[in-house]
C-alpha cells in the first residue's frame, strides 16, 4: 500500500511534508519485510540530520534495520509509544506508526525524494 | 536496510541464482513473495503468517516444513557400513534396521564439515541427510575419499579407504523413481495428521508407537513415504517424511488439509530458527564449526562422537579436545519485555562480576523470554548461574555514543540485560 501525497526513499521511508516541518517513518512495504517489530530505538530530540544520516533503529524478530533521514533536518519531536507498542509500525506505518518530526533545514534535499507513483513503479522493478 | 539475517548469513554461499525447491509454487500461494528470501541457493519462506504463530502453532498443535533443499546420499552396496564408519564420529556397531542416529562428518585434522542424520534401511544400506548449505561440499569429500586422494590417517600414511560402495544423491534426476526429498511434520498433534492420512490400519498403529530416531515404509494418502521420528524442533512427537520431489507438492497439499483443523501451520526458515534455539539444537556455522571452529565437545554434543571406536577420520584431534576445552556452548534466559531490545549474534556475555567471558551465537525471541545460544567460558555456564549481556554496537550512531561494536574476552561491561543459564536442551 502506497499513500498518494507523501515522500518516498528508495530504502522504503517515507515523509509528508507540511510547510517545513517533516513527519518520518517506514513504508507498508518495510514493515511488511521486517515483519513483527519488537524494538524501536528513536532519535534524540535536537538531533541535527543530513539527508541519509541514520535516524532511528527499528528491529524486528529477525533483523535490525537503520533508519535514514529521508531530508536534511533537526528532530523536533520522536513517537514516544514506539517505545512500548513498536508493533504500531505493523499496523498502521502511515499514520499511528510515524517514527519522528524533523525541522527541514535543507529544502533542496526534498527534491530528491519520490512522489507515489514513482515510488510505486520503484517497487513493481524490485 | 532491509536485509535480513538469513540472506546476510548465506549469500555468500549461493554464487549462481537460488533455485526454487519442490515446494515453490505452494509457498508463492501461501505468502506473499516480500517473504521469500535466498537460503542456502534455494528461494525459501521467511514466514508465511508470523513466525510467533507458527512457532506456537509447533508447541501447540502441529507444524509442516519445506526441508526439500536438505541434502540426501544413499551410501549402499558391499563396505557400506565400514565406509560410513570410517566418515563419521558415531558408531553404527549397535544402530539396527530402521533406525538413525545423529553424527557428525569431520576433516582430517578434526575441524566439522557437517552435522547428520544416518539413517540404516538394511545391512548394507543407508542414507545420509546433510545441511543443503554442506550438500556440495559433502558429496565432493566423499568422492575425493572413495578416489584415495586424501591421507585420512596423519599417523598412518599406510591406512586406505578399503571399500567402495555406492553413493547417489538422492535429489539427483538420475535416480528417477529413487528419489527423494524431505517434508517435516512437528509438533505434538503430528500423529494425529497421520492418522487421518494413512489408510492401513496397521501401518497408522506402527507410525504412532515409532519411537525417537526409528523410521518405516508406509503410505501417507496413498504416496509412498518413508516416516522417520525425527526432528530440528525439540518436539518430543514430530515427524520427517521422505517422499518423491513429484509428489512433495500433493504430501504437502494433503498434510495441510488433514492439519488446519487441528491447528497446524505451513511453517517457514523463521520458525524453524527460533523452535531449534529454544531446544538448543546447533546449527552448522553457528553453534558447530563457523568463525569459533567449535567442537562436537564444545557443542554439548560429544556422546555422539565415539572415541572407542578402532578409527574415524578425525578421530586423533577429537581424544586431544575431549580432554581440554575451556569455552561450550551453552543456552541462557533472558527478559524479553516491550521495549527489550533483541539480542543479536556476537553480542557479549558476561559473568556475575560484569566480565566478559563469551559471545552470542544465535537468539530467539519467544513470548516473554529470549532464548540465546551462547558460546562462554565453560566453568561460569553451569545451570542457573547468573549472566550479564551487553549489546555491541548495530548503527554508528551507538558506536558515536561510545558503544563497542566488538568485545574482547576479560573486559568488564556494564550489562544491558541480566538472566541465567539454562539446561543445554529442552524437549516440549
Amino acid at each position: 500500500m502506497v499513500i498518494e501525497g507523501l515522500l518516498y526513499t528508495k530504502d522504503h521511508e517515507w515523509a509528508r511534508i507540511d510547510a517545513d516541518v517533516a513527519t518520518i517513518g517506514i513504508t507498508d512495504y518495510a514493515q511488511q519485510m521486517l515483519g513483527e517489530l519488537v524494538f524501536v530505538e528513536l532519535p534524540d530530540v535536537g538531533k541535527q540530520c543530513a539527508g541519509d544520516d541514520e535516524l532511528a533503529v527499528v528491529e524486528s524478530t529477525k533483523a535490525a534495520n537503520d533508519i535514514y533521514a529521508p531530508v536534511a533536518g533537526k528532530v523536533i519531536e520522536a513517537n514516544d509509544e514506539l517505545e512500548a507498542q513498536p508493533e504500531l509500525i505493523n499496523q498502521d506505518c502511515y499514520n499511528a506508526g510515524w517514527i519522528c518530526r524533523l525541522q527541514i533545514t535543507d529544502v533542496k534535499s526534498v527534491e530528491s525524494l519520490m512522489d507515489s507513483k514513482q515510488y510505486e513503479e520503484y517497487l513493481a522493478g524490485l | 536496510m532491509l536485509q535480513n539475517d538469513a540472506d546476510k548469513s548465506q549469500s555468500s554461499r549461493a554464487e549462481k541464482a537460488p533455485e526454487q525447491t519442490a515446494l515453490y509454487d505452494q509457498h508463492i500461494g501461501l505468502t506473499d513473495k516480500s517473504h521469500i528470501v535466498s537460503f542456502a541457493g534455494y528461494l525459501m519462506p521467511l514466514w508465511y503468517s508470523s513466525i510467533a504463530a507458527e512457532h506456537n502453532a509447533v508447541r501447540e498443535a502441529a507444524g509442516v516444513f519445506d526441508c526439500t533443499h536438505m541434502g540426501i546420499l544413499e551410501i549402499s552396496g558391499a563396505g557400506a557400513g565400514e565406509f560410513i564408519d570410517l566418515l563419521t564420529t558415531n558408531s553404527i556397531t549397535n544402530l539396527k534396521p530402521g533406525r538413525a542416529q545423529y553424527s557428525f562428518i569431520l576433516d582430517t585434522s578434526g575441524g566439522v564439515l557437517d552435522d547428520v542424520i544416518v539413517y540404516r534401511k538394511d545391512r548394507d544400506e543407508f542414507f545420509v541427510v546433510v545441511n543443503a548449505a554442506n550438500n556440495a561440499r559433502i558429496k565432493n569429500w566423499i568422492n575425493a575419499l572413495l578416489k584415495d586422494e586424501i591421507c585420512i590417517d596423519p599417523e598412518d600414511a599406510g591406512r586406505k579407504v578399503s571399500t567402495t560402495p555406492r553413493v547417489r544423491d538422492l535429489r539427483g534426476t538420475d535416480c528417477r523413481d529413487d528419489c527423494r526429498v524431505d517434508i517435516a511434520l512437528q509438533g505434538p498433534k503430528s500423529p494425529d495428521v497421520l492418522s487421518v492420512l494413512i489408510r492401513d490400519k496397521e501401518a497408522r498403529l506402527q507410525v504412532a508407537n515409532l519411537r525417537p530416531f526409528e523410521f518405516m515404509e508406509t503410505d501417507i494418502e496413498g504416496i509412498g513415504c518413508l516416516v522417520s521420528h525425527t526432528g530440528y524442533t525439540g518436539a518430543k512427537r514430530g515427524f520427517e517424511l521422505f517422499v518423491h520431489p513429484d509428489k512433495a507438492s500433493r504430501l504437502w497439499e494433503a498434510i495441510l488439509q488433514a492439519g488446519r483443523p487441528l491447528g497446524l501451520l505451513p511453517c517457514g526458515l523463521g520458525s524453524r530458527d527460533s523452535l531449534r534455539i529454544e531446544a538448543g539444537l546447533p546449527l552448522y556455522g553457528h553453534e558447530l564449526a563457523g568463525e569459533f571452529g567449535i567442537s562436537p565437545f564444545e557443542a554439548g554434543c560429544g556422546w555422539a562422537v565415539k572415541l572407542e571406536k578402532e578409527f574415524f577420520i578425525g578421530k586423533t584431534a577429537m581424544e586431544q579436545i575431549s580432554r581440554e576445552y575451556d569455552m561450550k556452548v551453552a543456552r541462557i534466559e533472558l527478559p524479553a519485555a516491550k521495549g527489550i531490545r533483541p539480542v543479536r549474534q556476537n553480542d557479549g556475555v558476561l559473568d556475575k562480576n560484569r566480565r566478559s567471558i563469551g559471545w552470542v551465537l544465535s537468539c530467539a525471541r519467544i513470548g516473554e523470554r529470549q532464548i540465546a545460544l551462547v558460546y562462554a567460558d565453560r566453568e561460569s555456564m553451569e545451570e542457573n548461574d547468573a549472566v550479564g549481556l551487553y549489546y555491541s554496537a548495530r548503527s554508528r550512531s551507538q558506536i558515536q555514543q561510545g558503544r563497542k561494536q566488538s568485545i574482547e574476552k576479560g573486559e568488564l561491561l556494564e550489562p544491558d540485560l541480566t538472566g541465567k543459564v539454562v539446561g543445554r536442551f529442552a524437549k516440549f
